[in-house]
C-alpha cells in the first residue's frame, strides 16, 4: 500500500501547529513551531518541513493540505488592506460612512465609529436604479461609471467593490459595471455584491463586498507565496483553506472570495468536535474550546454545526445586547455560531472598586502570561488559581517545558485578591475558578438554552489547552450528561482542518409568501446555484459522484425582520414539500422562541445552497486494550482542592499515555498529558474508550 | 436558611450577579429575535429588567439609554396600581400609561410576577416601542393638543391570565392599532421574553435558594451604590447650570425654555430642572420618567461604565422636575414629542459641566430624537400600514477628536432601517441617503455631519415629522461654531417648500419629503484646526474648498491635494 498523508497547518498568534494524518493507519502526529507574524508563510514552510522530516514523509506523499489562518482577520484589524474604491447607486455614496448610525458603546462620550475601509473620495454614486422587484427604474449611466473607473485607476486603487441597490434580485447593472471596470481599468480586482453576498439589506451586503475586495490582494498574494514554496519543495498536494463556515475551499477559490475565510481559525475546533461526536455516535454536541485568552462554545445538531449570518469582523469578543453592536464591519457570509468570552487560562483576576472579585476580560495572554510562568507576569490568572488548587502539575506543564512557580502564584493571589477581600488564598483561588466557571457556564447556556436547545440532549466535547481542567464542572452546572475529552486536546483544533468537506455556500434573496411562491422560479434559482456549485467543485477536482447539495430557505412570518433557516430537502418544492417546510418552520420557531402562530402567513426570504464535495475522513486510531492494571498508569498522588470535599484531598494522578482502553477512573482523579490536564470530580468517572478518549459521566 | 444567617461570600455574589444579568440579556435576545417590527428587531428599541419583591430594579438589559430609569419608575407604580395581590403565577399585565411613570404611548411594557415554590420572588418586565398605537396619525406621532389624540392609553390590565392570553383585552387593544399583525407579533414576543426571564430566575432560585438570592440582591444594590458614590466623589463638587431652547412647540413659534442645574455633593447628584417652561398644549412635553432617563444618562456617562444599572445606582440620582412643566407633564398634556425635549435636557446638562470637565464633555450634539412616520393604504395589498424611524445627526466635537458624522446621541442609539428592506416592506422609494455636506459646526475638532434621507411616494400618504433644530443648530464649545440647522423640505427638486419640525402633512402621489438633520457643534475655534484635517475633509467632499478657506482659513491645492502652507499661514495670520 502506498503511503498517503494529509497535512493541516494552523497558524496562531504564538505557534504554528502542524497535524499529519496517515490515511492508511489513522495515526496522527502533531508538531509546533513559532509563528512568524512578519511573514506567516515562513512559519508555514518551517512547520511543513519539520513535520515531513520528523515523520519521514516524502513531499509527494502528501495528498491533501488544509490551512487555517487568521491572515484575513488580521489584515482588517490592523487595517493593512488594499487601497479600495467603492461604487454604488447615486444618492447612496455614504453607505460606508453612515453604517448603522449607532454608537458602538452607549455611555462613552469619546466613542468612534469604525473607519470606512474606502475613504469617501473613493466612493462613487452612479446614476442607475432598480426597484425592489428588480425592474429598471433608471438605466446604468455607463459614461459616469467609466469616469469613476478612470479616477480609481488614476488614484492607483488595487481593488474595487460594487454594490447597487437591489442587485441581489437583478445583478445586470453590477455585471455590466464589472465589465466596464475591467475594460477601463484592466488591473483592478473587482468584487460585485451580487456575486459575493446576494442578499438584501444594502449596508451589510456592501460591507461584505468591501471586506472581500480589500483583503483579496493580500490573501491572494499570501496564498500564492505559500503555493510557490510548497511546489518548490515538490509538494503536489491539493491546497485548501478552512472557511468560517467549517467547510474548505481551494486556494484559488479563497483568493476570489476571501471574505468566506475571515473566521478560518476558530471554525476548525468546532469541526473537530463535530467529527469526533459523530464518529462516536453522538451527533448532538456542544463544543467547548478554552485557550489562553478566550473560551468559545459552539453547538452541533445532527452532526451539523450551527451557523450565524450576523457577524462583525475587526472587533473583540462580544456579548450582551447592544454592548458592542456596530464596533466592527458586518459580513453576511456563513460563520460558525460561536459564543466567545474573555475567559482563558491567562484571564486576570482582580478586585473591583466595589470590593468584589472579578475575572477577565483582561488577559495576561502568553506573554508575560500567568504569574506562575515566571516570565514577568504579576497579575494572578485562572491558570495560577488552578495551580494553587493542585489541579496543574508544576513540573509537567507543556510536558515539563516550563517549571511552574507555585509560590509566586500563591503570593500574587494573596496580595492582589485575597487580602483586599479578607479571604484565604485557597478560598480565593477556588473563587477565581468558580467565577470563571460561571462566565463559561453562561456561554454554554447562551449557545444552547438560549437558542432553544436542551443541554441534556447533548454531549460536551472539551478541548484547547485549558478546556479539560474545567469541563467536568461546567457539564455538571449546565446538566450535560456526558463529556468527551479527545486525545491531545491542545491540538484538537488543528485536527479539525483535516476532517471536513469541500464546500461552497450560495444564497439568493427571494421574498415571496409560501402559499403564493413561484415554484418554477425557486427551481430555476436552485438550478443556477447548483450549476455554479458543481462547476466550482469540478474545477477543484471533485468527482461528480462525490458532489452533494444541501438546500435551505430562510423563512419568517410576514412582517418579521429576522429569519430562521429551514432545510428544504433536495430543493424540490411541490405541494407536499410546501406543507412540510411550512410546518417545519412553525416548529422551529416554537423551539427557538417558545411560540408559533400557525394561522399567520409565512414567507421565503433567501434561498440557500451549500455545494459539498465529499472528502474521505481519516479513521480514528484505536488504542491498545492490554488489560494492564490501572495502577500502572498512575504517576503519583497529589493534594488537590475539591469544594465537594471541603478542601484538599489526596488525588491519584494518571498518565494519559499509559491508560489503556476500557480503563475506568473514579473521581477525584486527574489525567495529565503533554498539552492538557483533565480534572474528574468526585461522583464522576472517566472511561477510556477504544480511541483513547476520556468519557466523563456521573458515577451511578 | 434565613437571610440573617447568610455570611457574605464575594464569590457567590459574583456568580449570582452574573446570572441575574444574564437572565435579562436572555430576555432581550428572545424579544428581539421573535418580534415582528423592524423597530424592535433591527433598531433594538426595547428593554428588559428584573425587579425584586420590593419592586427595586435589580438587573436591566437594554440597547437604548432612553430606557434608563423609565422601567425602574414605571414598573413599581404600574404593579402597585394594579395590586400586587391581584397577580398570580402565569399572569402578566400590560401598560403604557404616561402618567403612571410611562413615557410616550408607543412604549408598552409587559410585567410578569416571578413565583418560586408558590412564593412571590419578584417581577420581570419587557418594554418595546410599538410602531403604532392608534391616535391621530400613522405611527402615532404628530402634533396634538391632548394625550387622548396620541393613541390608546392602556392602564395596567391583564394580558395574560394563568398562562393564557386574555382575548378580550388583546382584541380591544389591537383594534385601536393600524399595524395589527405586527403589533400582535410583538406582544407575543414580549410574552416569550418574560417567560424566558422567569425560567432563568426560577432555575437560579432552585439552585441557590430564594433567601440566599434575595440576600445577594440587596448586597448587589449596596455594592452598586458604593461604587457609584465613589465615582461621584471623584467628580467636581458644586453646582453647575446651563440653559437652552427647543425651537418651537409645533403649534406656536414660541421657543421652549429649558434650564438645568446639577448639584454634585456627598449625597449624590441632584438634577434640578426648576425654571423650565410650563407645559404646552403641544408635543414638547416630557414625562417625569422620560426626563429622569435624560438625567440618569448624563451621570452614567460620567462614571465607570462597568458599574451596573440598578436601584443602587438610581438611589443617587435625584431629580427636581416641577409638575406641570415641559419636563414633567401633567394630564392631559400630550407627551409624544417629549423625546425632543428630554434629549435636549441631556445636552444642556453636559454643557453645564463643560467648564469643569472640558476634556470629558462634547460640544452640542444632534440632541433631538428626529422622528418621522408615515402611513396610508398600501397600493400593493390594499392594507393599512404605518412606518416609523428616527434619523441620526452630527455629534459634537470633543477635546481631542472630531464629532462623528451621522450618529445617534445621548439616550438614543437606534439603528437605521435598511433602504432595501424598507422598499420591500413599504410602498415608498428612498431617493437619497447621504451625509449633508458643510453641515458640521466648524472647530479645531469639528462637529459631525448631519444626515439626509429623501422619500418618494406613489400614493396618498400622511407624513409626520416630529423633530426640532431647524432654527438653532447644536451649540459649539470654546469658540467652536454651531452645527448647521436641520431642514425639512417638501419636493426639494421642484417648487421646494419648507416644512416645520413638528407637522403632519398630506402627500399626493409624486411628492418627495427630504429630511435633513443638523450637524454637531464644533470644539475650539476653527482657525486652530490642523490643516491636514481640513485637507482630508475637503478631499472627501465633506466640506467645500470655500468653507475651508473662509471658515478654517486653510488654502488647498486641489491639483496636488496638498495644503498650501504659505497661503494658509497668511490667511490665519490676517484673521488672528
Amino acid at each position: 500500500m502506498t503511503s498517503r498523508y494529509r497535512l493541516g497547518i494552523d497558524i496562531g498568534g504564538t505557534f504554528t501547529d502542524a497535524t499529519l494524518i496517515d490515511e492508511n493507519t489513522g495515526e496522527i502526529r502533531i508538531g509546533k513551531v513559532p509563528s512568524t507574524p512578519e511573514d506567516p508563510s515562513i512559519g508555514f514552510t518551517n512547520a511543513t518541513d519539520r513535520m515531513l522530516l520528523e515523520a519521514s514523509v516524502a513531499p509527494d506523499e502528501v495528498e491533501y493540505l488544509v490551512h487555517g489562518t487568521t491572515v484575513a482577520t488580521n489584515a482588517i484589524i490592523e487595517k493593512k488592506v488594499a487601497p479600495t474604491g467603492f461604487i454604488t447607486t447615486d444618492g447612496f455614496r455614504d453607505l460606508l460612512e453612515i453604517q448603522r448610525q449607532i454608537r458602538p458603546t452607549l455611555y462613552d462620550l469619546h466613542f468612534e465609529k469604525p473607519r470606512p475601509l474606502a475613504p469617501r473620495y473613493l466612493c462613487f454614486g452612479i446614476p442607475e436604479r432598480l426597484d425592489a422587484q428588480g425592474n429598471v427604474l433608471t438605466p446604468l449611466d455607463e459614461d459616469a461609471l467609466a469616469d469613476a473607473a478612470q479616477q480609481l485607476k488614476h488614484e492607483n486603487m488595487t481593488a474595487v467593490a460594487v454594490c447597487f441597490l437591489h442587485s441581489y434580485i437583478n445583478p445586470a447593472h453590477e455585471k455590466r459595471a464589472g465589465d466596464i471596470l475591467r475594460e477601463v481599468f484592466p488591473g483592478a480586482i473587482v468584487s460585485l455584491s451580487s456575486e459575493v453576498a446576494p442578499e438584501f439589506r444594502e449596508y451589510f451586503r456592501a460591507s461584505t463586498t468591501v471586506i472581500n475586495a480589500c483583503i483579496r490582494p493580500i490573501v491572494a498574494n499570501y496564498l500564492r507565496r505559500i503555493e510557490d514554496r510548497l511546489r518548490e519543495k515538490g509538494i503536489s498536494a491539493a491546497l485548501l483553506v478552512m472557511q468560517s463556515s467549517g467547510g474548505v475551499f481551494t486556494f484559488a477559490s479563497a483568493s476570489e472570495k476571501p471574505v468566506f475565510m475571515v473566521e478560518s481559525g476558530p471554525a476548525a475546533g468546532v469541526i473537530a468536535a463535530t467529527y469526533l461526536g459523530t464518529a462516536l455516535g453522538n451527533p448532538d454536541v456542544i463544543s467547548f474550546d478554552m485557550g489562553g485568552t478566550t473560551a468559545k462554545a459552539g453547538l452541533i445538531q445532527h452532526g451539523t454545526p450551527r451557523v450565524t449570518k450576523e457577524y462583525e469582523v475587526g472587533t473583540a469578543a462580544q456579548s450582551g445586547v447592544g454592548a458592542s453592536r456596530g464596533a466592527g464591519y458586518p459580513i453576511r457570509t456563513p460563520v460558525l455560531d460561536l459564543v466567545e468570552i474573555g475567559a482563558g487560562g491567562g484571564s486576570i483576576a482582580w478586585v473591583d472598586s466595589g470590593g468584589i472579585l472579578r475575572v477577565g476580560p483582561q488577559s495576561a495572554g502568553a506573554d508575560p502570561g500567568p504569574v506562575c510562568y515566571g516570565k514577568g507576569g504579576v497579575e494572578p490568572t485562572i491558570t495560577d488559581a488552578n495551580l494553587v488548587l493542585g489541579r496543574l502539575n508544576p513540573s509537567y506543564f507543556l510536558g515539563g517545558e516550563i517549571e511552574l512557580e507555585v509560590e509566586a502564584a500563591r503570593d500574587a493571589i494573596r496580595e492582589k485578591c485575597a487580602k483586599p477581600l479578607g479571604m484565604g488564598v485557597v478560598e480565593t483561588a477556588h473563587g477565581i475558578v468558580e467565577i470563571a466557571n460561571t462566565a463559561m457556564t453562561n456561554a454554554l447556556r447562551l449557545v444552547s438554552v438560549q437558542r432553544g436547545y436542551d443541554p441534556r440532549d447533548f454531549v460536551l466535547v472539551a478541548f484547547g489547552g485549558a478546556g479539560p481542567v474545567h469541563a467536568n464542572r461546567l457539564a455538571i452546572e449546565v446538566q450535560i450528561p456526558k463529556t468527551i475529552i479527545p486525545m491531545s486536546p491542545g491540538t484538537t483544533s488543528a485536527m479539525g482542518l483535516l476532517v471536513t468537506d469541500l464546500k461552497h455556500d450560495y444564497s439568493r434573496t427571494l421574498i415571496q409568501r409560501v402559499d403564493q411562491v413561484d415554484t418554477g422560479m425557486v427551481a430555476n434559482i436552485y438550478r443556477e446555484l447548483e450549476a455554479d456549485g458543481r462547476a466550482s467543485l469540478e474545477r477543484e477536482g471533485m468527482n461528480p459522484s462525490d458532489i452533494s447539495f444541501l438546500h435551505q430557505v430562510d423563512m419568517r412570518y410576514v412582517g418579521q425582520s429576522y429569519e430562521l433557516t429551514i432545510p428544504l430537502p433536495g430543493g424540490k418544492l411541490g405541494a407536499a414539500e410546501i406543507e412540510d417546510v411550512h410546518s417545519r418552520f412553525h416548529s422551529e420557531h416554537h423551539r427557538a422562541y417558545g411560540y408559533s402562530a400557525s394561522a399567520e402567513p409565512v414567507e421565503f426570504v433567501n434561498l440557500r445552497l451549500s455545494a459539498i464535495g465529499k472528502i474521505n475522513k481519516p479513521h480514528l486510531r484505536q488504542i491498545d486494550a492490554d488489560n494492564s492494571p490501572l495502577s500502572a498508569a498512575q504517576k503519583v498522588v497529589r493534594s488537590v482542592y475539591f469544594a465537594e470535599c471541603q478542601g484538599y484531598v489526596e488525588c491519584p494522578i494518571y498518565d494519559r499515555y499509559r491508560l489503556s482502553a476500557g480503563a475506568v477512573l473514579e473521581g477525584p482523579a486527574i489525567v495529565e498529558e503533554l498539552d492538557a490536564t483533565t480534572l474528574i470530580h468526585p461522583g464522576y468517572h472517566a472511561l477510556v474508550d477504544g480511541f483513547g478518549n476520556l468519557i466523563l459521566t456521573k458515577t451511578p | 436558611m434565613s437571610s440573617s444567617e447568610i455570611k457574605f461570600d464575594p464569590i457567590q455574589f459574583e456568580v449570582i450577579r452574573n446570572v441575574l444579568l444574564e437572565a435579562t440579556e436572555e430576555m432581550t435576545v428572545a424579544l428581539r429575535r421573535s418580534a415582528y417590527s423592524t423597530n424592535i428587531k433591527t433598531r433594538a428599541d426595547f428593554s428588559c429588567a428584573f425587579f425584586d419583591r420590593e419592586l427595586q430594579a435589580v438587573a436591566q438589559a437594554f440597547a437604548q439609554p432612553s430606557h434608563l430609569g423609565s422601567l425602574a419608575e414605571f414598573v413599581p407604580r404600574a404593579i402597585r396600581e394594579y395590586g400586587v395581590e391581584n397577580l398570580g403565577p402565569g399572569d402578566a399585565i400590560l401598560s403604557n400609561h404616561p402618567y403612571l411613570g410611562g413615557v410616550h404611548l408607543n412604549d408598552i411594557t409587559l410585567m410578569s410576577p416571578v413565583y418560586h415554590q408558590d412564593e412571590l420572588f419578584g417581577y420581570v418586565a419587557s418594554l418595546a416601542h410599538h410602531v403604532d398605537v392608534g391616535g391621530g396619525a400613522p405611527a402615532s406621532i404628530g402634533a396634538f393638543r391632548e394625550v387622548f389624540q396620541e393613541g390608546i392609553i392602556i392602564p395596567p390590565v391583564k394580558l395574560v391570565d394563568h398562562g393564557e392570553i386574555v382575548d378580550d383585552v388583546f382584541r380591544l387593544v389591537l383594534e385601536q392599532i393600524r399595524s395589527k399583525r405586527e403589533t400582535a407579533g410583538d406582544f407575543r414576543a414580549q410574552i416569550a421574553a418574560n417567560n424566558t426571564g422567569i425560567r432563568r430566575i426560577v432555575s437560579l432560585l432552585d439552585q441557590k435558594g430564594a433567601d440566599t438570592v434575595a440576600y445577594y440582591i440587596n448586597e448587589l444594590l449596596d455594592y452598586t451604590e458604593r461604587r457609584t458614590r465613589a465615582e461621584i466623589a471623584a467628580l467636581p463638587q458644586g453646582s453647575f447650570s446651563a440653559d437652552g431652547y427647543v425651537d418651537n412647540d409645533g403649534f406656536t413659534d414660541k421657543p421652549v425654555y429649558l434650564a438645568g442645574k446639577m448639584v454634585i455633593d456627598a449625597d449624590g447628584v441632584l438634577f434640578d430642572l426648576t425654571g423650565c417652561d410650563p407645559q404646552r398644549r403641544a408635543p414638547v412635553n416630557s414625562t417625569h420618567a422620560q426626563t429622569f432617563a435624560a438625567c440618569a444618562y448624563v451621570l452614567k456617562a460620567l462614571i465607570d461604565p462597568d458599574i451596573p444599572v440598578n436601584a443602587g445606582f438610581y438611589r443617587l440620582v435625584r431629580m427636581i422636575a416641577p409638575s406641570g412643566t415641559v419636563v414633567n407633564c401633567a394630564p392631559p398634556g400630550p407627551v409624544v414629542g417629549g423625546w425632543e425635549t428630554q434629549m435636549r435636557v441631556s445636552d444642556i446638562l453636559l454643557k453645564a459641566l463643560a467648564v469643569v470637565l472640558p476634556e470629558r464633555v462634547p460640544a452640542g450634539t444632534k440632541a433631538m430624537m428626529a422622528q418621522l412616520g408615515f402611513g396610508g393604504t398600501d397600493p400593493r395589498s390594499g392594507e393599512l400600514y404605518a412606518y416609523y424611524e428616527t434619523m441620526a445627526g452630527g455629534y459634537g466635537g470633543r477635546a481631542t477628536s472630531d464629532g462623528p458624522d451621522a450618529v445617534q446621541a445621548h439616550s438614543q442609539n437606534t439603528e437605521n432601517a435598511p433602504v432595501e428592506e424598507t422598499e420591500i416592506n413599504y410602498p415608498v422609494r428612498i431617493l437619497r441617503y447621504e451625509l449633508v455636506e458643510n453641515s458640521e459646526g466648524a472647530g479645531e475638532y469639528r462637529g459631525g455631519l448631519g444626515l439626509r434621507r429623501d422619500y418618494l411616494f406613489d400614493h396618498e400618504v400622511s407624513f409626520t415629522i416630529l423633530a426640532d433644530r431647524d432654527r438653532w443648530g447644536p451649540e459649539g464649545l470654546f469658540g467652536g461654531e454651531d452645527g448647521e440647522v436641520a431642514r425639512y423640505v417638501l419636493n426639494p427638486d421642484a417648487e421646494a417648500a419648507k416644512l416645520g419640525s413638528k407637522v403632519t402633512v398630506h402627500l399626493e402621489p409624486g411628492d418627495v419629503v427630504s429630511y435633513r438633520t443638523c450637524g454637531g457643534g464644533g470644539y475650539n475655534p476653527p482657525g486652530e484646526r490642523h490643516p491636514q484635517a481640513v485637507l482630508r475633509d475637503v478631499r472627501d467632499g465633506k466640506i467645500s474648498l470655500e468653507r475651508a478657506r473662509d471658515t478654517y482659513r486653510v488654502a488647498i491645492n486641489t491639483n496636488t491635494w496638498t495644503v498650501d502652507m504659505e497661503e494658509t499661514a497668511k490667511l490665519r495670520q490676517n484673521n488672528d
